[in-house]
């Protein structure tokens, strides 16, 4: 039964990658594909955006015939979404279908630069507070009404500026007024510069719902959040709860031509085990995060295709990272920190529980998040001896069992796998461990919350900007209550600083010199254990082509290849 | 049935609903006290400290325990069952939409294991002590030894991976949306696996209490009675000493409703079934509070009147069974 051994361990990896507030995502360090579709060329090109755009090299595909139209893509979904307003929530699960149904004000191509997508330009004034965005013409939602700037004056002040966590953490305090000149502009302006303003406009962010369906009601508990109306690539058809959502080719929409599925099926398949056999069997098409242990097995496989790439939207470029509790023994000695993090085989870990999928972690950043990562930091070798003396430094001798301290590792049981190499590792120089393992509500709550535990972990993501999921996990303002906050109790009142320095700008090779600072002083202070930048897997049957590696509308330029569906 | 009889149920009924009270308030401290909460569903993650606190606020979760098990009480007595925090809709819909699929798995685990696990059980009975009877009895140990996620997993990899022989999961071809009788052999199809996979254990009990209850029954007196009349072996075993058997049978098949929920998690989780054990799982997970009550109210009412059917079926077939 060595299959089914594989698929117990698939269990723990993959349930492992859902760590971050449950959103299953693989992030990749550099797209395997460029999908051969064309890409967005907008006839009117955007006055500032045009400047950061990249050029896409075509691959070597002949010119000849260009994606095939038709057939339906049956799509893992491993969790029930519950509802589908994604102006309301960061939910992963929602995100993964609202994202093909709805659009940004921008989009963000594969590396991360914001391109045109409801709005059509922008313009940013010289002082970096007022930018003035052209909509697109003729947009219409699925139910034929048409797209108006009183759409996005709605979508940020009832809706996401209220109820999309991450949204109105970031812009509560930067945006101070959303003004409508005409139907077709939207001026939004800022309390202060803000470089990372068009990184939180895409449709992970903060999606553009329609005013005409919720204006005056409650969003919580509206029933339209089941009905979903969009503007985006696909319609909504139907959802049956815990088995399926269905959705179709939106005909009107904006980017002619595009999409080329006539039908998307999202099947919720909960199992990983079981998501893999479906997709095996050709049940299913895509398969948005590959147990780490099965990749391998699945490339050697011709009918299916397997690439490194992002599993959903929400959750991009994380980090497998330890929690010390800072706030009290034996963590709050800087000694104590270092000793445990020159402990730790890093590589070993990378290799043993996570498949080799991604790359020793060196600091508060993920070496995925090119243009802000930087690796002039201080190093911590895996150094047991060294390890030993700074324990032996801070207080902690071996006693006559050769143990110099205990520490409980509170964990989400997702994570058991590290936990006993962990204790290995550990052990050699000294430290119990004692594995406490939970459900993810239950760890979250004791380490963010209940604040009560000396050694915890999250796989914090980064996302699309480290003003985005890297500042909260290190600025002292976000310790209170709060799940994957600054877990660790980590103050330095000049790393705050550093954080609102480098928001303020908007040029990003100036912003990337202070995260490189920031970086370095992080590292120095060792507020926390960063173990793996995580990547990972998915896959999906050789007879599709053209998903998009990053999150979001992952699914607009999918097709078909050859065969029928 | 005699008149007393309906007070009986009556007064059945009534204790009934007070065991359902105690559960309501027994899972209500148990969900709500023990570690995590729904904060991530409710308002998922990276916000900030203040918009936590409103929605904490919005959904009565600050409030002392005591006032929330008190508002519960009084809103589920006016008949208002409350919101799912994650699917945003009365919860009352919500288990609505996702009963059939349990009731359809539910009702064909019982009925596979009813239908094999008596047959076997007789088999078992008629031929004690031959090879037959230990292999019968061997195979129910494993059976009833063999926990259901593994069996599921095991089923799976067999039938549906190597051999292709049924589909993987799913509760219908989602590509090809069969219509009429070919939608039912659909249904079928896929219900194959996941139904043998609930129902093994239930078999495996059926079976043990079906052969030790009529190798009981065949060693009374009116057996031996009617075998010096000469009836036929075959109508002593069926319409005397089965009939007979079957009472303590029927008692036990009440008894494993609550049993089958819990099974239905598990191999619903396994075989993405949609119904109502998934979603109590996925309710725990969450912490989706109302909707997690709801479900143990529902799985309670269920087992309470279960057991009910049971006594009224009890006096159908046993005339000597008399409640007053």
């Amino acid at each position: 039964m060595a299959r089914s051994l594989r698929i117990l361990l698939a269990f723990a990896l993959v349930a492992l990658l859902a760590a971050c507030g449950g959103q299953a995502a693989a992030p990749t360090a550099a797209p395997a594909t460029v999908p051969a579709a064309p890409t967005d060329a907008p006839t009117s090109r955007p006055t500032v955006a045009a400047a950061e755009e990249p050029t896409v090299v075509p691959t070597a595909e002949p010119a000849a015939t260009g994606p095939r139209r038709g057939g339906a893509v049956v799509v893992v979904q491993s969790s029930d979404p519950g509802s589908l307003n994604p102006a309301i929530t960061t939910a992963g699960p929602v995100h993964t279908i609202t994202d093909q149904i709805f659009n940004g004000l921008v989009g963000l191509d594969d590396q991360l630069n914001p391109v045109p997508e409801l709005a059509e330009s922008w313009e940013i004034s010289a002082d970096g507070t007022v930018y003035t965005f052209k909509l697109r013409p003729g947009v219409t939602w699925h139910d034929g009404a048409p797209f108006t700037s009183a759409d996005v004056k709605f979508s940020f002040e009832e809706a996401l500026l209220k109820f999309h966590a991450r949204t109105r953490a970031g812009l509560e305090n930067v945006l101070t007024a959303i003004d409508t000149p005409d139907e077709l502009t939207v001026v939004f302006r800022l309390a202060r510069p803000y470089g990372p303003l068009l990184q939180r406009l895409d449709v992970v962010e903060a999606s553009i719902i329609p005013q005409h369906i919720f204006a005056g009601k409650d969003l919580q508990n509206n029933p339209a959040n089941l009905n979903p109306i969009g503007t985006g690539p696909f319609k909504f058809v139907e959802y049956v709860k815990g088995e399926r959502i269905v959705l179709e080719r939106n005909p009107a929409y904006f980017r002619a031509g595009r999409p080329y599925l006539d039908q998307v099926i999202f099947q919720i398949i909960p199992d990983p085990g079981t998501a893999l056999l479906a997709l095996e069997r050709g049940e299913v098409d895509y398969l948005g995060s590959v147990p780490g242990a099965e990749v391998e097995r699945l490339k050697a496989m011709p009918e299916l295709v397997v690439v490194p790439g992002y599993g959903g939207s929400g959750g991009s470029f994380c980090q497998i990272t330890l929690i010390p509790n800072m706030t009290r023994p034996p963590f709050d000695t800087p000694e104590v920190r270092q000793a445990f993090y020159h402990a730790l085989d890093r590589q070993l870990i990378l290799d043993r529980v996570y498949f080799g999928q991604g790359a020793v972690s060196t600091g508060p950043i993920s070496s995925q998040v090119e243009w802000a990562y930087s690796p002039a930091v201080l190093p911590y070798p895996h150094d047991p001896a060294r390890a030993e003396k700074l324990l032996d430094a801070a207080g902690y001798p071996r006693d006559a069992a050769g143990n110099r301290l205990t520490v409980v590792f509170t964990h989400p049981s997702s994570f058991a796998r590290l936990g006993e190499v962990l204790r290995e590792q550990l052990k050699t120089v000294g430290v119990t461990l004692e594995l406490e393992a939970m459900d993810m509500p239950a760890a979250v709550d004791k380490v963010f919350v209940q604040k009560d535990f000396e050694l915890g972990v999250a796989s914090y993501c980064n996302g699309s900007d480290p003003e985005i999921g890297v500042r909260r996990v290190y600025v002292s303002s976000n310790i209170g209550p709060i799940p994957f906050s600054n877990g660790a109790g980590y103050v330095n009142p000049e790393v705050d600083k550093l954080f609102d320095e480098a928001a303020a700008l908007t040029d990003r090779a100036e912003r990337a010199a202070i995260y490189a600072v920031l970086q370095r002083q992080i590292v120095d202070d060792l507020p926390y254990f960063w173990l793996v930048d995580s990547a990972g897997y998915r896959a999906y049957r050789a007879t599709f082509d053209g998903f998009r590696v990053s999150a979001g509308p992952f699914l607009e330029e999918a097709h078909l290849i050859t065969g029928d569906s | 049935m005699p008149l007393n009889s309906g007070r009986y149920l009556a007064r059945r009924a009534l204790q009934g609903a007070l065991l359902v009270l105690g559960v309501l308030v027994f899972s209500f401290a148990l969900i709500h006290l023990a570690p995590g909460d729904p904060i991530i569903v409710l308002a998922g993650d990276g916000g900030n400290a203040a918009y936590y606190a409103e929605m904490r606020a919005r959904y009565g979760l600050d409030r002392p325990l005591p006032e929330r098990l008190l508002r519960y009480v009084l809103a589920v007595a006016s008949g208002d069952s409350g919101y799912s925090f994650s699917y945003r809709q009365p919860v009352f819909q919500v288990i609505l939409s996702r009963a059939p699929a349990t009731l359809l798995l539910m009702g064909s685990a019982l009925l596979f294991a009813v239908v094999v696990g008596v047959s076997l059980g007789v088999l078992s009975a008629l031929r004690p002590r031959t090879a037959l009877d230990y292999g019968i009895s061997v195979f129910t140990l494993v059976a009833a030894a063999m926990p259901v996620f593994w069996v599921g997993q095991v089923l799976i990899i067999i039938f549906a991976g190597r051999l292709g022989l049924f589909p993987v999961q799913g509760m219908i071809s989602l590509r090809a949306r069969h219509t009429g009788v070919r939608a039912a052999l659909d249904a079928l199809h896929h219900l194959a696996l996941p139904a043998l996979t609930l129902g093994l254990p239930q078999l495996a009990l059926l079976t043990r209490l079906t052969r030790t209850s009529l190798r009981e029954q065949l060693d009374e007196d009116y057996v031996r009675t009617a075998r010096a009349k000469g009836l036929q072996e075959r109508v002593i075993i069926l319409s005397h000493a089965l009939r007979n058997a079957l009472l303590p049978i029927i008692t036990v098949i009440g008894g494993q409703v609550g049993v089958l929920i819990t099974g239905a998690a598990l191999t619903e989780t396994i075989f993405a079934w949609p119904g109502l054990g998934r979603l109590l799982l996925d309710a725990a997970l969450s912490r989706d509070y109302p909707l997690l009550m709801a479900l143990f109210i529902t799985a309670a009412i269920s087992v309470v009147v279960a057991n009910l059917l049971t006594d009224v079926i009890y006096t159908l077939l046993d005339p000597r069974v008399r409640y007053d």
